[in-house]
């Protein structure tokens, strides 16, 4: 409980705290959080499944059951690494002596904890609509002017998709016990309510991630949000959805998967291709990530739909690893509009020569990003790819070209930022609190890429267990 | 029962006490006789008690003392919050109050009675006290029409309604209840005259409670209306008029559900619609209440339509939480006092007064239905108990959720926005009484949700 508790406090406490120590504040803040995860992690056994509330039955099936297994544990994990990751990019712009904002940012982790600790279907939906009011009031109140209509279309876009959870929600329960996940997983569905309820969940988390139909409202959102809730949504809201796929939707509706697989992955790897193109052609570097990131998790949500235990540990790695270069390239960006005041790629130029720390930092970034080996998006992607090829292998060759493409926009975006002619602006090189964000990141991604049988081994068992459990539910 | 008398006689004294031109001694008056009916209310729920031994008319039954507590408390909260404009009009600050306690009575008498006659009697004696109010801004022009619109209309319905009651007397020879549904229950061939009466009747019910067709009054009556009987209409006379509504359609006229539902659905679908897209393009603030009202009447007739045997409760717990976040907006709106009522003068509330703003904010989402304040645990009762009956309708109901979205956050980026209208130099006033109201309204919204487990 107190994983949950911890940031809760901290986002009253920051209302109150001074503002001068505010920065110092929130860094501590995270940490303390983290640690408490830490220390969750050393007494955890990955086979198990770790409550952290006790049992509550309410008498309209609401059970409060929240806890942890192995990929519970992983996200709040990550959650906490990307808060501070966050905080601490953060910590040298003005918005980090702001009362509010730090308190907002504490508020959304408490919530993102609680979507991954929720083991109980409305609580899960409770916590899950929960973060969306902090990002949207981050994204509001500090956001570039006149962002409202994109704001608004993305607040009804996600709220809308959330309805048609509640909706899918409501027809599992009407035949369920209670909202606890054990008893939601129990129901046995005809195929065609399963269809229903698994394309309620999947609307949800398709508007989320975003799929490709679905993607309207990401890039402006992505542009015209600060650079921190820019972060929070591509790091951290994403990822409930991804995680929502593997935990709700297809645990809860397995019987409709024989004949939607086919469907989720032509999407995943058509958002794929697509979102790859348009980042070819963006001119504007932080919508050239935006859609970048449209076009890696494609590949994830595909991988989530294949139902084995490669695929979905994959998930996991890719999804630590997407945050994290998220988190990177889009404090890189933030760094270049701030120092050079632009945006377009057109307008820069030549910054390697002026900030050549800067350069090498973004550099493995890049590298990191397009999954080259010794990155852990090089396992990631090499696993999902592996999982796709030989689900279908058309769809494989063409969700392969993911590795052309994504090099192609990224090292374009690099070439035409960091080498050419210098504009005669002055360009700052990193401070050390972005040094420090850089170093964390690319430590961490280097080590998972060496040695991603860690997290295999944390997350296998629990990936294990409820491929198990969906197993036994579909031979019934 | 007592409990009724304690109000009544509490609003009579009140009259009388304002003589000393001290308003102080009319509220506590007030205050004190709504506590102690509360409380005697609250003793009697393990023996309900009836008024005459030979002669049934009320009978406050668990459902019953449940609704009254809560039609107590908005009347409480709407008193205190309009304390401060009541003062102001030193010669009628005991009729204001009075007024509001009368309707109380009626609205009691409207949840707890047993036969027609009491129920038209406490219809009655809710609906004149609110015309009187409804006109009491006598200056303004808009007010008067309010006040006589209100009344025109109201005549007419409790006309239908009166007509409705004969014909169902002339089918079933009584006008108890029980009996009422033995005859309903124990035939299979109905004369022609009761299925009129009953229709009649639920008309005359939708259009008490703002339900498309009948809903043309409300946006007028509301935005005419002081803004504090605006919130009182939105939640005492809401919940009267659904808790007697459920009582008939819910448990007595059950007999013939297959007969009204089918109307009552289609009403349903069109109440949450016309409420919706006319919400849309409002830009007063009462008017957007008023049409966003209509939906939640579109929602909260779901209950009616339920055969859940909770449905009473996941009525009444429906209209509580809608009723909080009314009120709050009602006395926001009240302390921004802006002449023409834009939404516009919502702007950069946030920034002005911080908590004011918060507590905007959090109404607004609640009546959006946003987890977890109490609107939407409101919102998942009434809609999970409709669901294994009609999936439909609930696919419909959440449609509506989807497209109300917009303009509850379009509001809620005006409280929020940066930029005000007014000079920031104007500050808000606001008074002690205005903020326990507000800050009760806000525990409600934030921690209401916790009630659901004791519903049943």
């Amino acid at each position: 409980m107190e994983i949950l508790l911890i940031p809760c406090l901290f986002a009253l406490i920051a209302l109150v705290v001074p503002s001068n120590f505010m920065r110092q504040f929130s860094l501590v803040g995270s940490l303390v959080s983290l640690a408490a995860a830490c220390i969750r992690v050393s007494s955890f056994n990955s086979t198990k499944f770790e409550a952290i509330t006790s049992e509550h039955v309410t008498n309209f099936g609401l059970t409060f059951k929240m806890g942890y297994d192995g990929m519970s544990l992983f996200m709040i994990i990550l959650t906490n690494v990307i808060t501070f990751l966050i905080l601490l990019s953060n910590y040298n712009r003005e918005l980090s002596s702001n009362r509010t904002f730090t308190s907002l940012v504490f508020f959304m982790q408490a919530a993102l904890l609680g979507v991954f600790a929720s083991f109980d279907g409305l609580l899960f939906y409770i916590f899950w609509e929960l973060t969306l009011i902090p990002v949207f009031l981050i994204a509001l109140w500090f956001g570039a002017p006149g962002n409202k209509a994109a704001l608004m279309k993305f607040f009804i876009y996600t709220f809308v998709g959330s309805l048609a959870m509640l909706l899918s929600l409501f027809a599992i329960k009407s035949s369920a016990a209670s909202f606890s996940h054990a008893d939601l997983m129990a129901v046995e569905l005809t195929a065609k309510s399963a269809y229903w309820i698994f394309g309620g969940f999947f609307i949800a988390f398709a508007i989320k991630i975003p799929l490709f139909p679905f993607h309207m409202w990401q890039p402006d959102t992505y542009t015209t949000s600060p650079m921190a809730g820019t972060m929070l949504l591509s790091a951290l809201m994403l990822k409930m959805a991804l995680y929502g796929m593997i935990r709700w939707m297809i645990p809860l509706a397995p019987e409709a998967l024989a004949e939607m697989t086919y469907p989720v992955v032509l999407l995943g790897i058509i958002g794929v291709v697509y979102a790859g193109v348009l980042a070819i052609k963006q001119n504007d570097i932080k919508r050239l990530f935006a859609f970048a990131s449209i076009s890696h998790v494609g590949l994830i949500a595909a991988g989530a739909v294949l139902i084995n235990h490669d695929n979905w540990t994959a998930v996991f790695i890719q999804m630590g690893n997407h945050s994290l270069v998220a988190v990177g390239l889009f404090l890189a960006a933030d760094i270049i509009e701030q120092r050079s005041g632009k945006r377009t790629l057109s307008d820069l130029g030549g910054i390697a020569k002026v900030a050549p720390r800067f350069a090498f930092m973004f550099g493995a970034l890049v590298l990191a990003s397009i999954s080259v080996p010794l990155s852990s998006g090089f396992i990631g992607e090499f696993l999902l790819l592996k999982g796709v090829f030989s689900y279908n292998w058309m769809i494989g060759v063409i969700a392969g070209t993911t590795l052309i493409v994504g090099a192609v926009y990224t090292l374009r975006a690099y070439q035409l930022s960091m080498y050419g002619a210098p504009k005669p602006a002055p360009f700052a090189d990193l401070r050390p609190n972005e040094w420090l964000a850089f170093l964390i990141i690319m430590l961490l991604i280097v080590s998972f890429g060496v040695f991603p049988q860690s997290i295999i081994n944390f997350v296998g068992p629990s990936v294990n267990n409820l491929i198990e459990s969906i197993n036994n539910t579909l031979v019934k | 029962m007592d409990a009724l008398i304690v109000i009544f006689l509490s609003g009579l004294i009140s009259l009388f006490v304002a003589f000393a031109k001290k308003p102080v001694y009319v509220l506590a008056t007030a205050s004190v006789g709504l506590v102690t009916a509360a409380v005697l209310l609250m003793n009697q729920w393990n023996t309900p008690c009836t008024l005459f031994s030979s002669y049934r008319g009320l009978d406050f039954n668990h459902s019953a003392i449940a609704y009254s507590l809560v039609a107590i408390l908005f009347t409480f909260l709407s008193v205190l919050a309009g304390y401060k404009s009541f003062k102001e009009e030193l010669e009628h600050t005991g009729d204001y109050v009075a007024l509001y306690l009368f309707s109380l009575t009626g609205a009691m008498i409207m949840l707890s009675f047993t036969d027609m006659f009491m129920f038209f009697l406490g219809l009655e004696i809710l609906s004149i006290p609110i015309y009187i109010l409804a006109g009491t801004k006598r200056k303004d022009i808009k007010s008067s029409e309010a006040s006589l619109k209100y009344f025109l209309m109201g005549a007419f319905a409790t006309g239908i309604l009166l007509f409705g009651i004969a014909w169902i007397y002339g089918a079933t020879k009584s006008f108890n209840l029980n009996e009422i549904a033995m005859v309903i229950n124990g035939e299979q061939n109905h004369s022609s005259l009761l299925f009129i009466g009953i229709l009649l009747m639920m008309s005359a019910f939708l259009f008490k409670v703002g339900a498309a067709p009948f809903h043309f009054w409300s946006p007028d009556v509301y935005e005419g209306s002081p803004n504090i009987v605006t919130g009182f209409m939105a939640s005492v006379v809401k919940l009267a008029a659904f808790g007697a509504f459920m009582k008939l359609f819910g448990m007595y006229f059950t007999g013939l559900y297959d007969f009204w539902a089918p109307a009552l659905m289609c009403m349903a679908i069109v109440t949450m619609f016309v409420g919706n897209l006319s919400a849309l393009t409002q830009v007063k603030f009462k008017r957007l209440l008023a049409y966003s009202s209509i939906t939640h009447v579109g929602y909260a007739l779901l209950t009616i339509l339920s055969k859940d045997l909770m449905n009473e409760m996941n009525l009444l717990f429906y209209l509580f939480s809608y009723g909080f976040s009314v009120i709050a907006l009602i006395v926001i709106s009240m302390i921004l006092n802006d002449e023409e009522d834009r939404l516009e003068s919502f702007k950069g509330l946030a920034k002005r007064n911080p908590i004011l703003g918060f507590i905007a904010v959090l109404s607004l989402l609640s009546l959006a239905g946003v987890p977890p304040l109490v609107g939407f645990f409101g919102k998942y009762l009434v809609f999970s108990s409709v669901f294994a009956q009609y999936p439909t309708l609930v696919i419909i109901a959440i449609i509506n959720s989807g497209i109300g979205i917009y303009y509850y956050l379009k509001t809620v980026m005006t409280v929020v926005s940066k930029d005000q209208l007014a000079e920031p130099t104007v500050t808000l006033s606001v008074s002690l009484l205005q903020w326990v109201v507000l800050l009760l309204c806000a525990v409600g919204l934030l921690f209401g949700g916790c009630f659901i487990q004791y519903l049943g």
